[in-house]
């Protein structure tokens, strides 16, 4: 596919020290909130001595320790289910998306809006929710529904893979759903013109779509090996351990070994360089620009009756799977009333949600979370398009390649890797001793926050911003604009839909985020997920429960009043790019 | 009971912030109540055990925290032999003979309150005549009908297992033990709530769980709480970083007192009702709340914090690998 350029590209000799001034900017930035931090904890690997974690220098006894662990078995469980999840996740959120986004199909917005709803909903409590729902005497005993089988198979492999589906789905279809809307009538039509039926068509934009189908499948894939909430809970229990769970161990357990999790964490790095040479290869060479000036927005497929209940069946049949246990687990616990053993009206109470508001024990934590999330989704907001149109340049090269596996890297580590290695890196005494005092500063906890969150914001940007032509670009420099200028009136239209969704994936991420608010909150000022955590460890789930419930509620709120204010408060021409037509 | 005076020390050097992490479900209240009482300003970072201590492990070069608080003791006999704690900083109370049998040599830590590591807990509906021995769980009349939770995942789960295998006289006797019960169908959960939610619809009929979990969960219902000889103690512990500044020494010194003190065992009492405040008293004229048994009746042991301590990593695995299922 070629794309339409001008020629003359204005000079850029002259002004090498000023364009690379914000390069140099960006480079330590990233230094500062990632290269440091995780590169000094995957150090303690080979150096557990650099941080006070052991007595050698220089030594593998770690990898080894690691091995000893069962770390291997674990890493080839974590990469297998990892594959299985991103290819899935990705098929289904492709077809998901192409009814949203293509078709007229019935509830368009509320499928949108449930899948944030899904993104929203922690791992674990998918898992545990299945588990009270399938376990024996659990609902579906109660209701006559006794499968042992099912139960043995979620209870295993099975289990583990279809709750990182429901958890991926989403993920990927931030990823692609963009990327489709965006694919213009244009290619379609020449396709159909030139004999190619629906399939064939379809045949044609698929490839249009590869850098939003690679980059949700690298990114499925690295939050799959990631995850935590599974690997303690679903996949502990049904004896599959993951690699993230050998790290757990490592760290939760009491002499914390941190040299171990550290090595365990380099095979996370390993599995993630794999699976971004696969990526590089499927799309080395290739220009994917297809939104420039001339494209024009897609008709929406009008479905007949039959596809419509097919696609309304199917968007309802995911939702129910994968919100289904979550939501009936967490409204029970936070509903029952203590002690009742099953659902029944007469068992009901609103005890814990009164609790709640009277105590004012919610406000204060949503309150710092929320203002926290805010901030730090603005910021990466804006980073995020900015690496993500460094990613997506013709010219990438040696550098592009090296963000982009820093950015996988980091999302393959779980979060607690990020938060000890923020404390290696700003809790060290020269620093302290040349009067920098960040550790323990709601500021360091922010710059952790934006260094989990731009890896994956980026990621999902690096789809949409792909297949941005630079023509309009061009016409606008032709047109007398600086690239600034160029670039912000000519591209920030065409990726604002994006930048919405990413900036709406970092606050609800930050708002729940556990992990590194564990590590790194400021002494007396709690985190939500901290607070959270806390009030389900006490022995009655009702108050943590009906504190998620409330603020799942907040955030879908936030959700649904972006959305509208997106719809209500920006240019018409902003929302009629890439969006099909009736 | 006689506390030292919360008022004479560091009365003319200027207070400096004391770090307290905590995994205590009453320490909110008490840290205020502390602070009110002695004008010493007070930050508490309160989490769960496990990522605590990664948090202090992390800070092993630069360490942050004053004075740390939570259950069990194998974790402070890991820190002293690291040389992390401030040695025999102990107040002047009355203890009970329990809590002298914890307090170690080197005094490099003090308990504040006892609590059971797994006592059991079952649904007297179905069942009237509960075992009153470790070896009658592992009989086939209780096939399938006992739950416990992973000690990998569950912190207070650790201790029990080691307990069961210090009586049992050795790690080979112990796992043979549990080896028995998971052919007995053991049920394995994550940590009590799903354990106490799978004996309350009924997937199992006893439970061995964290007591104060127990006695909670037994209030206004059906389930109710024995106790097996022995029983393992976990108690709720304070130790104190030996490398912070003296006048953070000296505050957190004046903390344990507080904690050891009426007032303070009011705001631990006090606190968390249905959870951590089911503890018993390490000191001589306090008395447990009303809803737990008297603290005479209890069949306890001790294990050796030095000695279990360092072997939770491995043990939690082999269960993990052998008895998880």
């Amino acid at each position: 596919m070629k794309t339409l350029s001008l020629p003359g590209q204005p000079s850029k000799r002259g002004r090498g020290s000023l364009r690379a001034a914000p390069g140099l900017f960006g480079w330590t930035g990233l230094a500062l909130v990632l290269v440091v931090p995780v590169g000094l904890f995957l150090l303690t690997a080979f150096s557990p001595r650099l941080f006070d974690q052991g007595s050698a220098w220089l030594s593998v006894a770690s990898f080894q320790s690691a091995i000893q662990s069962g770390v291997l078995p674990g890493i080839f469980d974590s990469i297998l289910v990892g594959g299985i999840t991103a290819v899935t996740s990705v098929a289904v959120a492709l077809v998901l998306a192409w009814w949203v986004a293509r078709t007229n199909l019935l509830g368009r917005g509320l499928w949108s809006f449930l899948m944030w709803a899904v993104l929203l909903s922690p791992s674990y409590l998918v898992a545990l929710g299945w588990e009270q729902v399938l376990v024996s005497h659990g609902a579906f005993w109660d209701l006559g529904l006794r499968v042992p089988w099912l139960t043995n198979l979620f209870f295993g492999p099975v289990g583990v893979a279809f709750v990182y589906i429901t958890k991926g789905v989403p993920f990927a279809f931030l990823a692609v759903a963009p990327a489709l809307a965006g694919i213009g009538r244009e290619y379609e039509d020449a396709a159909r013109i030139h004999g190619a039926g629906r399939i064939g068509a379809w045949r044609t934009l698929l490839p249009m779509l590869a850098p939003a189908l690679w980059a949700g499948l690298a990114l499925v894939f690295a939050e799959t090996i990631s995850d935590f909430g599974v690997a303690d809970t679903l996949a502990a229990s049904s004896k599959f351990p993951l690699a993230t769970f050998t790290l757990f161990n490592a760290i939760d357990n009491y002499p914390v070994h941190f040299p171990v999790a550290a090595a365990v964490g380099w095979f996370l790095v390993g599995a993630v360089g794999l699976a971004l040479l696969l990526q590089a290869r499927a799309i080395r060479g290739r220009v994917y620009g297809v939104l420039s000036g001339r494209t024009r927005n897609p008709v929406r497929i009008q479905l007949p009756r039959w596809g419509q209940f097919l696609g309304v069946g199917i968007a309802a049949g995911f939702f129910v799977l994968a919100l289904g246990a979550p939501v009936l687990g967490a409204l029970t616990s936070s509903l029952l009333k203590p002690g009742a053993g099953h659902l029944a009206v007469a068992e009901l109470t609103t005890t814990y949600y009164r609790h709640l508001f009277h105590t004012g024990s919610l406000i204060a934590p949503l309150e710092f979370s929320a203002r926290m999330a805010a901030i730090v989704a603005s910021i990466v907001a804006v980073l995020a398009v900015a690496m993500a149109h460094f990613l997506t340049r013709r010219q990438a090269g040696l550098g592009a390649r090296m963000l982009d596996l820093l950015l996988l890297a980091t999302i393959a580590l779980p979060g607690i890797v990020l938060g000890a290695g923020y404390i290696f890196a700003y809790n060290l005494p020269f620093i302290n001793d040349v009067g920098i005092h960040l550790y323990g500063t709601a500021l360091l906890l922010g710059m952790a926050y934006l260094a989990g969150a731009l890896p994956t914001t980026t990621r999902i940007l690096v789809g949409p911003l792909a297949q941005v032509d630079q023509s309009p670009v061009q016409a606008a420099r032709v047109h007398g604009a600086g690239p600034l200028r160029a670039w912000v009136s000519a591209v920030v239209p065409v990726v604002a839909r994006s930048c919405l969704w990413a900036w709406l994936l970092t606050f609800t991420g930050v708002l729940f985020e556990l992990p590194v608010s564990q590590m790194l909150y400021p002494p007396g000022q709690f985190p939500l997920s901290v607070a959270i955590t806390s009030a389900l460890s006490t022995y009655i789930y009702g108050p943590g429960t009906a504190m998620i419930v409330v603020s799942i509620a907040f955030a879908l709120a936030v959700v649904a009043v972006a959305m509208l204010g997106f719809r209500w408060l920006t240019p018409r021409g902003w929302r009629n790019i890439a969006v099909a037509q009736r | 009971m006689a506390a030292t005076p919360l008022h004479l020390v560091g009365a003319k050097t200027k207070n400096v912030p004391l770090v307290v992490y905590s995994s205590q479900g009453y320490d909110k209240n008490t840290v205020k109540a502390f602070q009110k009482a002695t004008g010493i300003p007070t930050q508490l970072v309160d989490d769960s055990t496990g990522p605590l201590l990664a948090r202090i492990a992390a800070e092993a070069n630069n360490p942050q925290w004053g004075l740390l608080w939570v259950d069990g003791d194998e974790a402070f006999a890991a820190l002293d032999r690291q040389g992390t704690l401030l040695k025999h900083f102990e107040p002047k109370v009355d203890w009970t003979a329990a809590a002298r049998k914890v307090i170690p040599s080197d005094k490099s830590y003090v308990p504040t309150g006892f609590t059971l590591a797994c006592a059991l807990i079952y649904n007297s509906a179905e069942v009237s005549t509960p075992p009153s021995t470790w070896a009658q769980l592992s009989q086939p009349q209780w096939k399938g009908d006992l739950g416990m939770n992973n000690p990998s995942i569950s912190g207070p789960t650790y201790p029990c297992v080691a307990g069961v295998m210090n009586h049992d006289r050795g790690i080979s006797a112990g796992e043979q033990y549990f080896l028995q019960l998971k052919n007995n169908g053991l049920v394995i959960h994550d940590v009590n709530g799903d354990t106490l939610n799978a004996l309350e619809s009924g997937q199992i009929k006893l439970a061995l769980i964290q007591s104060s979990a127990a006695i909670g969960a037994a209030e206004d219902s059906s389930l109710k709480v024995a106790f097996l000889k022995p029983e393992t103690l976990l108690p709720s512990v304070i130790g104190i970083d030996s490398k912070v500044s003296h006048q953070e020494r000296l505050e957190a010194e004046r903390f344990a007192a507080f904690v050891l003190s009426k007032p303070g065992q009011h705001q631990m009492q006090t606190g968390d009702p249905t959870g951590d405040s089911l503890y018993w008293p390490v000191l001589q004229g306090v008395n447990p709340l009303p809803a737990l048994p008297q603290f005479s009746g209890v069949p306890y042991q001790v294990v050796n914090a030095y000695t279990w301590g360092p072997k939770e990593a491995t043990l939690n695995t082999w269960f993990t690998n052998n008895v998880v299922s």
